[in-house]
């Protein structure tokens, strides 16, 4: 069920932007605008609609994207009442693809600050030369992003064997085929109706086999800051759960996945790269959150621990903060335990799920103290390091998931 | 036996690399430049491409776009004597990155690994 407003009647669609919001009404005429002008300017040919997909937002977004001015034609669609999710928003626009008969879908956050309209070409156009699923790359400041840094990346890179810089970027394109395996599958968890739906995407695009490519944004991602600490706990509940579920459904797949490959790039001779604004990170606090760990959780992480592990985390503790180092690898076998408890765990998912936070703010701050002296470049280097410690760990992964 | 191409313009680099290679048990055929490189590709079919970066007349990530378009699923590890290349996007289009050392243990480690790299057509899920 989903409420529609179509005042232009579109009843088909070559290429399709959808702008997926909840409560975003002070910022999603920009992006609805850019989107507009690049479908415009570089698919001027093709019949294109863009596609507000809501959560019944009641802070005026549906009048803020209907009134914004466009040549192209605009619909939107909501769940309904209280029903809210990213995850919720994208299963109908999948919907409202395959109606249409769209052949391309692009996909961009609402609250951004810097799209250009090159980004609907460089999303979109490589859906029209047979490629199934496009993922975004920018570059982004060393501190933003430490869920896909020290997570979604090295996770999915060393399980399915690609390498795509930004699983869960939030601006993606993808075919309109694949938008039909999407709506077919019915392993639809309340993780996945949430910010689980991105990493979900990505992965089913990897393991359906579908040609993946990366493309240059040209301009970092900016976008409405949000509060790390508001909106942390359930994102990456939803985020690594998401990953773990993924891990038991696609088990013979990844198994069978060696070391990993680079994916395809397009949009090159962007020229040079614009850097992005500097996100501050607080140390101290990251390391405070780890310690309390211990107190909420220092028992439950000895059941899911296998007893070498349990012993690193330990002596981990012990660091006062000036000389803290949170080893990549512990981290790489950590989230492999986590995985197996989480594979066998009938109930209490999500005290599991919860209790892997004061972890990752623990290695969050080895990173950023590692990183600190570092350029983007070099910080870049870093998490391609931690990525071979994962696909390292891979043969741990291997012997826990079948022990 | 797989068969690899080696690409530098230094001919001290190839024979060593040529060398230690065929120890390791791999067939080897060598350029001195990226001069109809893809020409090269087409006949000798290499299995594995060693690609370096900076060349007196060509640019090993410009060589290196060129094969990703025609020969996507080669797998190439460039091999450069400065590691500030890897700070060039186009650096992400190989399988792995190489600083050039006396010591080849890192080369032939990355060398296997990106022939054993192995990702399934299809999840069974599907």
């Amino acid at each position: 069920m989903h409420i529609e407003e179509n005042p232009h009647d579109v009843q088909a669609a070559d290429l399709i932007v959808g702008i997926p919001s909840y409560n975003e009404a002070d910022i999603i005429s920009f992006p609805t605008q850019k989107a507009s002008e690049g479908l415009v300017k570089y698919f001027g040919s093709k019949n294109s609609v863009i596609i507000n997909c809501d959560n019944d937002s009641k802070d005026g977004t549906r009048e803020a994207f209907m009134n914004t001015p466009t040549e192209v034609p605009k619909i939107y669609l909501s769940t309904p009442p209280g029903v809210t999710g990213k995850g919720n928003n994208l299963k109908n626009l999948f919907r409202k693809s395959c109606d249409l008969g769209a052949q391309a879908i692009v996909v961009v956050d609402a609250d951004l600050k810097s799209i250009t309209p090159r980004w609907i070409k460089n999303l979109g156009e490589p859906l029209f030369e047979d490629f199934g699923f496009v993922a975004p790359l920018y570059v982004r400041h060393k501190y933003d992003g430490t869920i896909t840094n020290n997570i979604a990346y090295p996770m999915t890179r060393a399980l399915y064997g690609r390498r795509v810089r930004q699983p869960i970027g939030g601006d993606f394109g993808f075919s309109g085929e694949l938008a039909e395996i999407y709506l077919s599958h019915e392993n639809w968890t309340p993780a996945i109706a949430a910010f689980g739906i991105d990493i979900w995407m990505s992965t089913i695009a990897m393991c359906h086999g579908k040609s993946i490519c990366q493309s240059f944004m040209g301009r970092p991602k900016v976008h409405k800051p949000k509060d790390p600490g508001e909106s942390l706990g359930p994102m990456f509940v939803q985020v690594v759960g998401t990953i773990f579920d993924m891990m038991i459904d696609r088990c013979p797949f990844w198994k069978e996945v060696r070391w990993s490959k680079p994916t395809a790039i397009f949009g090159f001779g962007l020229g040079e790269m614009e850097m992005p604004p500097p996100v501050d990170v607080n140390i101290e606090r990251l390391y405070d959150k780890f310690q309390a760990g211990f107190a909420d959780y220092g028992s439950f992480w000895k059941e899911v621990l296998s007893a070498n592990l349990s012993k690193k985390l330990s002596e981990v503790k012990e660091l006062s903060l000036a000389g803290f180092e949170f080893p990549a690898n512990l981290w790489a076998e950590m989230l492999v335990d986590f995985a197996v408890a989480y594979k066998h765990c009938k109930d209490g998912k999500q005290k599991l799920m919860e209790s892997i936070i004061p972890l990752y703010f623990g290695r969050t701050c080895s990173y950023v103290i590692e990183s600190e002296p570092m350029t983007i470049q070099q910080a870049e280097e870093l998490i391609e390091d931690q990525c071979g410690v994962f696909e390292y760990s891979k043969s741990y992964l291997l012997n826990r998931w079948f022990e | 036996m797989k068969k690899i191409l080696i690409v530098d313009d230094e001919e001290v680099i190839r024979i060593l690399y040529a060398e230690e290679l065929e120890e390791e048990g791999y067939e080897i055929v060598t350029a001195g430049s990226g001069h109809g490189l893809i020409e090269v590709i087409e006949v000798e079919k290499p299995d594995l491409v060693v690609l370096d970066i900076k060349m007196a007349e060509h640019d090993g990530l410009d060589l290196l776009q060129d094969i990703r378009k025609d020969f996507y699923n080669i797998p190439v590890v460039l091999c450069s004597a400065y590691s500030s290349f890897k700070g060039d996007l186009k650096s992400i289009a190989a399988d792995y990155y190489v600083v050039k050392s006396a010591d080849l243990s890192e080369l032939k480690q990355k060398i296997r690994m990106a022939l054993e790299g192995h990702i399934p057509h299809q999840s069974t899920q599907e």
